[in-house]
């Protein structure tokens, strides 16, 4: 086996999936020569580092669109209509945009069904382009309801900050966002106008409030 | 582990949305990163994890249990990579390898000395597709050479090479970084 060969194998020894003849061979040349043991010791550094770093998977929002897409082709007459070309497709949606909406319909007990008499007209759009929650239970995202505002969250917003800014007005997440990124806001219970739009208005990750 | 996830395929042949559900659960994490890795566009990589086990649900009936299911799922992860990348005009076709500028012999130093983490992300990016991601599978995956071959669909013999090389260029441009002083 040449130094190459042994060079080639080296980042298997690091990773550990080295077995048998080319174990024993490379053991051997590592124990005999101080640059390749250097080049271990960066090779396992560099391999830490890359499995230290975290990712924001798709997680539990790619299970539901999974779900969601899994059902729907099992039932053809299920299927959601295509999209239209003014609409957004909710999967190239930001994640943390898709993430706030679910989180909020989630916990904050967001009735699904969407009120098409009280929907705000911008929302529409985004609405189109997916399925009637109600057809795959426990896999639905927040995609429509009441909306008695209508914003753009500031594209530097982080998911947290919504959250937070959403519990502080008394609002949740009805709907969108729309192909131009308008949300709609419902009123929670315990919320009123003039306070939500107050707070709403003050803050530094709403574009526009309608 | 394998067993596990072969355990779930049979299942997910046969229409069971839940084992689906269960292979998504202990699969997406890697898949995605790996996706994510040689695409560098989390939007993209995420209509493409989708794609993956879209293709997973419709053909776990013609898995045959020859290799790992995450070696199988890791192969259509990758093709539908470089679907993607062909239709960005993206894709490097040849094995050619490209001499990189940073060049000094201390990389462990590089690595001791802070802000690991943004200087192999640079590096990696460096790197051409094939290099990359047979990196990414050695080093993220913690895959055999074979599995790797088996993921790319090309010969061990062309995946020691690749790993070789990148492994070259990567040290060396790690190096280079620290030499010159860069901070990120």
């Amino acid at each position: 086996m040449t130094r190459d060969d042994l060079n080639a194998l080296l980042p298997f020894y690091a990773n550990g999936t080295l077995e048998g003849a080319e174990l024993a061979a490379l053991e051997t040349a590592l124990a005999a020569d101080g640059d390749l043991r250097a080049e271990l010791a960066a090779l396992r550094a560099i391999r830490d580092t890359m499995q230290s770093e975290e990712v924001q998977s798709p997680g539990d929002l790619g299970l539901a669109r999974l779900m969601r897409d899994v059902t729907a082709e099992a039932s053809p007459e299920t299927a959601p209509p295509a999209a239209s070309d003014n609409v957004v497709p909710l999967t190239r949606l930001r994640l943390w945009q898709v993430a706030a909406a679910l989180v909020l319909a989630v916990g904050l007990g967001l009735n699904l069904l969407p009120d098409a008499g009280r929907r705000a007209p911008q929302i529409d759009a985004a609405m189109s382009d997916s399925p009637a929650p109600a057809a795959v239970p426990g896999f639905a995202l927040a995609s429509g309801g009441i909306a008695d505002f209508t914003v753009i969250f500031a594209p530097d917003a982080t998911e947290a900050a919504i959250r937070a800014l959403l519990l502080e007005a008394g609002v949740e997440i009805t709907g969108g966002p729309s192909a131009l990124g308008l949300y709609g806001l419902g009123l929670l219970e315990s919320g009123t106008d003039d306070a939500a739009r107050g707070v709403l208005a003050a803050s530094e990750i709403i574009d526009d409030l309608q | 582990m394998d067993s596990d996830h072969k355990f779930l395929m049979t299942r997910i042949a046969g229409g069971d949305k839940q084992a689906l559900a269960a292979l998504y659960r202990a699969l997406e994490r890697p898949v995605y990163r790996f996706i994510v890795s040689r695409l560098n566009d989390p939007h993209e990589a995420n209509d493409i994890l989708h794609d993956v086990f879209m293709d997973v649900w419709r053909s776990a009936g013609r898995f045959e249990g020859r290799s790992k299911v995450q070696t199988w799922i890791f192969g259509i992860a990758y093709r539908k990579s470089i679907d993607a990348m062909r239709k960005r005009g993206r894709m490097d076709l040849t094995d050619e390898t490209v001499e990189m500028v940073d060049d000094s012999p201390d990389a462990v130093t590089c690595l001791a000395a802070g802000q690991e983490a943004e200087h192999v992300r640079h590096c990696l990016e460096t790197l051409k597709d094939d290099h990359k991601s047979a990196i990414t599978l050695a080093f993220y995956q913690d895959m055999t050479y074979g599995e790797i071959a088996e993921v790319a669909g090309v010969p061990e013999g062309t995946i020691k090479t690749r790993i070789f090389h990148a492994k070259k260029l990567l040290l060396r441009c790690l190096s280079g970084r620290v030499e010159r002083g860069v901070a990120r």
